[in-house]
């Protein structure tokens, strides 16, 4: 009862709020808007007028047109056809944006496993794996990324041997073969009846799949559990091994062949695309590692104790109890990882392998012109990218949510 | 009945296996099979790679030699230092004249005298020391540095930056052998016991006042010599972008991140779009607009130089990414903060400069020196755009005539240079957040 009028009182003894022009924050807030919009409109109109009066006083074109003019020149590697003189700057952004894609997709790849690989060392009983794992990660990240690419150009893979004494990287089956022209090896050709054993490799993907429900519905209902790992292997290799062997074994191989002075036939991946790979991998692998790390110890050590209590041994503690904790701590700052690999492998301009950079924002820039166009797209194609990421990231964090009560 | 102990029964010491060395080694490399295999596996991959790198780069490398030929003459399989050492002057100051590098030094010297208080604890006022850093040390460093004609604004600004020097410097020797600041000692010298608090800043102006007539009547009579922006090159360089690039992206971060938590949606989406678009390029791209575009936005017949170029574009960059840092910073501190300081009835400048921001710059040192050595590491892109920083100089000696083809050394040189420095910074920050917490550990 006394609350209430207490609060009756203090309404009628509140004052009437006067309305102070200058000292009203909504008025100051639309002020200090309009303040800001006059301000930056202002510093836009005075750039774009003269940026079109410079674009006038030098005669240069502006427009998108030229996307559609053949450029006057080619990359030595790409994943889509194109002919000098008749490929069109269009088709030079593709192949530019595939380049950049594939180098930075594989590095992502590798440099996960390698940086989860070291960061389970530095975590290691063993004090010396840790110390080595620990020297890994802070030589690699104090020193700048350029200099590794270009140490790693130079330094390494310029230094391999001519194409007759290639190295052999898969022990004489002359399958891998790394020499100063790149990395060769052999590339499969599927036969006529090759998509059977495609379709039976779904099929057994999508076995294991109704297996592992069946499995875990099996053990919230009576709580034993059914060995998936064994009957699931089993599934991949001899299902789609059986239909490759009864349609007769219809995938080729093209090999690496020597003719002359160079090899034929095969895949190739040039100096510069390996240089690349193994110096984002490397590199990114240092944070990874890190972040792996720092991820696991986040876990209360409690959780160990507990997980242990209840009878649980080594191997599973890890993966049913910390893993997923820690996964929450590691996958957000793993993924900006990701987005900063697809951003260095900008680098590659410094070691000549055709990324969208180079071709598009140094080549076509010097062959054709069109600057703010060019650096307009190039820019636009890595925002895009990075929108995409964060878009997942944030469906990530939100399902992590949803899961943490 | 019981007996109560009023001594502590003295600790049993530790068992053998936890103190001495070979427990030690026991519990840490050779607690089981598997780790005892492990242990010896690993001492294996040092003994190579170390072994490796000794004896190509120390034991059967060349230190002394006029060329790579005679290197190669000497010892075909070791490191060629020789090719660094003739080089050494240019890696660190370009091709600035080589009659006129005292100027650098002096210039750097003069930089560690003003900063290397703020790391003495007794010395007072640290933050006037920080932001006279910051604010005055570019007009002593730009004239060192660039040297030429200097006109009245330039010569106005230099007195005070060396006043400024000459105060901060004998305010820090006495507050290290007294743990007084300046103004007090100097009251103290007339006497008198009890001196008020204008009295004593009367004092210290009019001194102050003095020493900037006498040293602007003196440095009217310097006369440096201009060095072109073009010949500045090296290490230098790469020092002046860098710091050029985070003593404006911290009041620019700062700027951003509050922009992007106000509550105006103008201002909030302006600093967001800023942000998220550079911080979604690449560095090098940014580099290139730089290049490419800044000459099409200035209006006809105004000339922007390369290094002004790269400079905007680093310090536009790496503002984006302070903001962050310090928005990650002030989500750290708690909402009561801003609550206690709206009661005791602190506006929005008072609340965030005297409240908030002392707080959260101290949860976002170890991410702002972070910050500072990645920009550092990428400053070495500037070498792609035809800057001769550290990396231009290091790769120009393979095409120096008696050092042609001479590429791993310098490579080595610089990723050496540069783990130097970023791995001591990176420790110091690690240190200094020991230091600064004042969280209650568990």
């Amino acid at each position: 009862m006394a609350v209430s009028d207490n609060s009756k009182e203090s309404a009628h003894i509140r004052p009437k709020e006067q309305f102070d022009f200058f000292h009203d924050e909504r008025v100051r807030s639309v002020f200090y808007q309009l303040l800001t919009i006059a301000t930056v409109g202002l510093a836009a109109w005075y750039l774009i007028s003269n940026t079109a009066q410079n674009l006038e006083a030098r005669g240069m074109q502006t427009g998108f047109g030229f996307l559609n003019v053949a450029a006057g020149f080619d990359s030595y590697f790409k994943l889509i056809p194109n002919e000098a003189g008749v490929g069109t700057y269009g088709r030079i952004f593709i192949i530019g944006i595939l380049n950049t894609l594939y180098v930075s997709f594989l590095a992502i790849i590798f440099s996960t496993i390698l940086g989860f690989f070291i960061g389970v060392l530095r975590l290691s009983q063993n004090w010396l794996v840790s110390r080595v794992a620990l020297a890994y990660v802070e030589i690699f990240r104090n020193t700048p990324f350029l200099i590794q690419v270009i140490f790693w150009y130079i330094g390494v893979f310029s230094l391999l041997p001519k194409v007759r004494d290639s190295i052999d990287l898969s022990g004489g089956a002359e399958l891998l073969l790394l020499n100063n022209r790149g990395l060769y090896m052999p590339w499969p050709i599927p036969g006529d009846l090759f998509w059977l054993t495609g379709a039976a490799l779904i099929i057994a993907i999508i076995a294991v799949v109704i297996l592992k429900r069946w499995a875990q519905n099996r053990q919230d209902k009576t709580g034993k559990i059914f060995p998936t790992f064994i009957p699931s292997a089993a599934f991949l290799i001899f299902l789609p091994g059986t239909v490759y062997i009864l349609t007769g074994m219809p995938l080729g191989w093209d090999m690496p062949q020597l003719e002359g002075f160079n090899f034929v036939g095969g895949a190739t991946l040039p100096p510069s695309f390996v240089t690349l790979l193994v110096a984002l991998s490397i590199y990114h692998a240092s944070y990874t590692a890190e972040m792996v790390r720092a991820g696991i110890l986040s876990v209360n050590k409690g959780q160990y104790d507990a997980a242990h209590s209840i009878g649980l041994r080594g191997g599973r503690v890890m993966s049913l109890v910390i893993i997923p904790q820690a996964m929450p701590a590691i996958v957000p700052p793993m993924i900006s990882n990701w987005m900063s690999t697809i951003k260095n492998s900008s680098l590659a301009i410094a070691i000549g392998y055709p990324d969208l950079v180079s071709l598009f924002m140094q080549t076509s820039l010097n062959q054709a012109g069109y600057a703010i166009e060019l650096v307009g797209m190039t820019m636009a194609f890595y925002m895009f990218v990075s929108l995409l990421i964060s878009w997942l990231l944030n469906i990530y964090n939100k399902r992590v949510q949803l899961v943490e009560r | 009945m019981a007996t109560i102990k009023t001594v502590a029964t003295p600790a049993i010491a530790p068992p053998l296996s936890e103190t001495s060395v070979l427990g030690w080694m026991r519990k840490n490399l050779f607690s089981s099979a598997f780790n005892t295999l492990l242990t010896f596996f690993t001492v294996y991959i040092i003994y190579i790679s170390v072994k490796g790198l000794w004896v190509w780069g120390i034991a059967d490398a060349v230190w002394v030699a006029e060329n790579r030929r005679e290197c190669f003459a000497i010892n075909t399989d070791g490191a060629c230092w020789a090719g660094i050492i003739a080089w050494l002057d240019n890696i660190f100051y370009g091709r600035y004249p080589r009659e006129e590098l005292w100027r650098i030094n002096l210039g750097l010297f003069f930089l560690l005298m003003w900063m290397v208080p703020l790391w003495l604890p007794r010395v007072k006022a640290k933050i006037s020391i920080g932001m006279t850093t910051v604010f005055l040390y570019p007009f002593l460093g730009g004239y060192l540095f660039a040297g030429s004609e200097k006109g009245i604004f330039m010569q106005i600004m230099l007195t005070t930056a060396i006043v400024c020097l000459l105060a901060n410097t004998i305010h820090s020797i006495i507050g290290v052998f007294s743990g007084r600041s300046l103004p007090e000692f100097l009251s103290s010298l007339s006497g008198r016991k009890k001196v008020s608090d204008t009295t004593q800043r009367n004092i210290f102006l009019g001194l102050l006042a003095l020493s900037f007539v006498v040293i602007y009547v003196w440095q009217m009579s310097w006369n440096l010599e201009r060095v072109p922006w073009t010949k500045w090159g090296g290490l230098f360089l790469t020092l002046v972008i860098a710091g050029i690039g985070i003593a404006s992206a911290l009041p620019g971060g700062i700027i951003l991140a509050l922009g992007r938590r106000s509550r105006m949606p103008v201002i909030r989406v302006l600093s967001t779009a800023f942000i998220e678009l550079f911080r979604s390029v690449p560095i090098i791209t940014v580099l290139f607009m730089a290049t490419t575009m800044f000459p099409l936005f200035m209006p006809q017949g105004f000339v922007l130089n390369k290094l002004v170029q790269v400079i905007i574009a680093v310090c536009l960059f790496n503002a984006a990414y302070m903001a962050e840092t310090v928005r990650g910073g002030l989500q750290t501190i708690p909402k009561g903060q801003f609550e206690g300081a709206h009661t005791i009835g602190l506006g929005y400048w008072q609340t965030m400069g005297l409240i908030v921001m002392p707080q959260a710059l101290k949860h976002m040192i170890p991410n702002i020196v972070g910050n500072f050595i990645s920009l550092l590491k990428d400053t070495t892109l500037v070498s792609i755009i035809g800057l001769f920083d550290v990396l231009g100089m290091l790769r120009s000696i393979s095409k120096d005539l008696p050092w042609l083809g001479l590429h791993k050394e310098p490579l080595v040189f610089g990723a050496i240079l540069f783990f130097l420095i970023c791995f001591t910074m990176s420790k110091y920050s690690r240190h200094l957040e020991a230091k600064l917490s004042t969280d209650h550990h568990n």
